[in-house]
């Protein structure tokens, strides 16, 4: 519980931590101009992550798995029907098509293009009947996409499933790396960032070295010191994340139409997309958490008793 | 109000600042704290306020063993003590009593009762048209007493003072020295650190020498005349 007098210093304290950041413009301006620097790499980096994810995201949602069957064409839609029921109920596949093989020459012929005479010589159709699924929203990775393709292959009628196991897979490890690399340049360029915000309010902390110890000598305990910076901190983390966002924003804005085609053929044929306001907060909070975090680590040593 | 116990400041080194004090000061004391430059004054009352603490012995401030204190706590000691040095230790920035009024913020009190306080201290001080006024358009004296203000403004019982007129002038030094006994009418402990025989020789109070860090006597005014007594019978 707090009472009336702590209210009162907490006051105090914020009083006095606004009214250093006016008494010392620059040093203020120059830690949200770091930070901000540093935030813009950041930003960058994640917006290109989060774009590079949607792309294989994107690939990751086209993936099917084809179950060949004893289908030859012949039999009743209503065996095609009831073999479709069987497959559809199994967990795991979210829906499916059916390839007659009729169908499934066709795109064959199409698909050699100038060879398709080859065909020509064929007595019968030679291809079965196959149904190509789409695996439920969730993780694509080879596991969960293996114990499908079992469940599949189980299911009476069907005679064999392909699944691309060798791409999945190739998938799965991209994704793995990326998200490798991405952790350790995030924790890289926090820390890189925790030291630029640890460094300018230790700066800080110098240029108030007086007014902090007055304050000591007059009984501050150590929050009523630290609070201010803390503040400080936070408010350059918010102004740094938010110049950051604007910064990076136009950056986006102009640079797509100079980009154009590469950024088109490096997406995928995919649109690039900026942050969301859910990814927008995100990089706010991580700045105000910097500041504060910075602010705080610069704070760890202050001796209680000078 | 302050009784100290065998106590010793031994700095990282091995140097003593201090070196098995002894000394017990009561409610309502004014004593001087006298001796050489180095002589350990400022060690003791940077022990008393919580600046150090003792490598043996035990102080009790107000009944309170200072020595047990957390660094946490410290502050709390703090709040109960005004503290006068003799470079002032003002804000440059701020106002006189932006200064002042530093203390009561500190204690969180009200900003209304800070506003009251802080203008009658002032003008207690002979300072209330200078309140608006930044320390460096104060002239040494009045910043003295600003730093003086304050000090008293929380009105604390115990007044530590050191060298509080070793910057002023022999005129200004006594017009400091007779608000900090004004003070001390007034009903606060103060113990006052300064080597200006002139000041001694006026304010005839009780005397604590110090010499290499060790009580090297202590005097009440009666006793000028006659032979120092040592720590030991404190």
């Amino acid at each position: 519980m707090i009472d009336a007098r702590s209210t009162r210093r907490i006051a105090a304290a914020l009083r006095a931590g606004a009214r250093g950041a006016r008494e010392r413009p620059l040093v203020f301006g120059l830690a949200v101009a770091t930070m901000a620097a540093g935030l813009l790499v950041l930003g960058t980096y994640l917006l290109v992550i989060a774009n590079l994810r949607g792309v294989l995201a994107r690939a990751g949602a086209d993936l099917r798995l084809v179950a060949f069957t004893e289908l030859r064409g012949a039999e009743s839609d209503d065996a095609v029907t009831a073999l479709a029921a069987k497959l559809r109920a199994q967990d795991g596949v979210a829906s499916l098509d059916y390839v007659s093989p009729a169908a499934a020459l066709e795109r064959l012929r199409n698909d050699l293009g100038q060879d398709a005479g080859a065909l020509d010589g064929l007595d019968r159709n030679p291809l079965p009947g196959s149904f190509e699924l789409a695996p439920a929203a969730g993780p694509r990775d080879p596991a969960s996409l293996r114990g499908l393709a079992d469940r599949v292959a189980a299911v009476p009628g069907v005679t064999e499933v392909r699944w691309g196991e060798p791409w999945v897979e190739g998938y799965a490890r991209a994704v793995r790396i990326a998200e490798w690399i991405g952790a350790a340049l995030g924790v890289f360029l926090l820390l890189v960032l925790g030291t630029i915000v640890a460094s300018t309010v230790r700066l800080s902390l110098h240029a108030r070295a007086d007014e902090i110890q007055i304050q000591r000598l007059v009984g501050a305990g150590g929050w009523f010191v630290r609070l201010p910076f803390c503040l400080e901190g936070a408010l350059q983390g918010l102004l740094a994340a938010g110049l950051a966002l604007a910064v990076l924003r136009g950056l986006f804005a102009l640079g797509l139409p100079l980009l154009g085609d590469a950024l088109s053929w490096l997406l995928g044929g995919q649109p690039a997309v900026f942050f969301g306001p859910a990814e927008s907060a995100l990089l706010v909070a991580l700045g105000v958490a910097l500041g504060t975090g910075g602010a705080l680590a610069s704070l760890v040593n202050l001796d209680e008793r000078a | 109000m302050i009784q100290m116990y065998h106590v010793d400041l031994r700095y990282a080194g091995g140097t003593y600042g201090l070196r098995d004090v002894s000394l017990v000061l009561e409610r309502g004391d004014f004593v001087f704290l006298t001796g050489q430059s180095g002589a350990g004054k400022t060690s003791l009352l940077r022990l008393l306020f919580g600046a150090e603490k003792p490598s043996a012995g035990q102080i009790l401030v107000a009944g309170r063993n200072i020595t047990r204190l957390k660094a946490s706590q410290v502050p709390q000691l703090r709040r109960q003590i005004g503290v006068i040095f003799q470079d002032f230790k003002l804000l440059p920035e701020r106002t006189v009593y932006e200064n002042v009024a530093i203390a009561l913020e500190i204690a969180g009190v009200a900003r209304s009762e800070i506003r009251t306080r802080v203008w009658s201290t002032l003008k207690r001080l002979g300072l209330a048209h200078r309140i608006d006024h930044k320390p460096r358009m104060l002239s040494g004296g009045e910043q003295q007493r600003v730093a003086i203000a304050r000090a008293l403004v929380n009105d604390p019982p115990l007044l530590l003072a050191d060298e509080p007129t070793g910057n002023l002038d022999p005129a200004l030094a006594l017009d400091i020295m007779d608000i900090i006994a004004d003070a001390h009418a007034r009903g606060t402990t103060v113990v006052v650190a300064t080597h200006d025989p002139a000041l001694l020789e006026r304010y005839r109070h009780r005397r604590v020498v110090l010499e290499g860090g060790r009580l090297a006597s202590a005097r009440s005014p009666s006793e000028y005349a006659s032979p120092a007594r040592h720590a030991g019978a404190i």
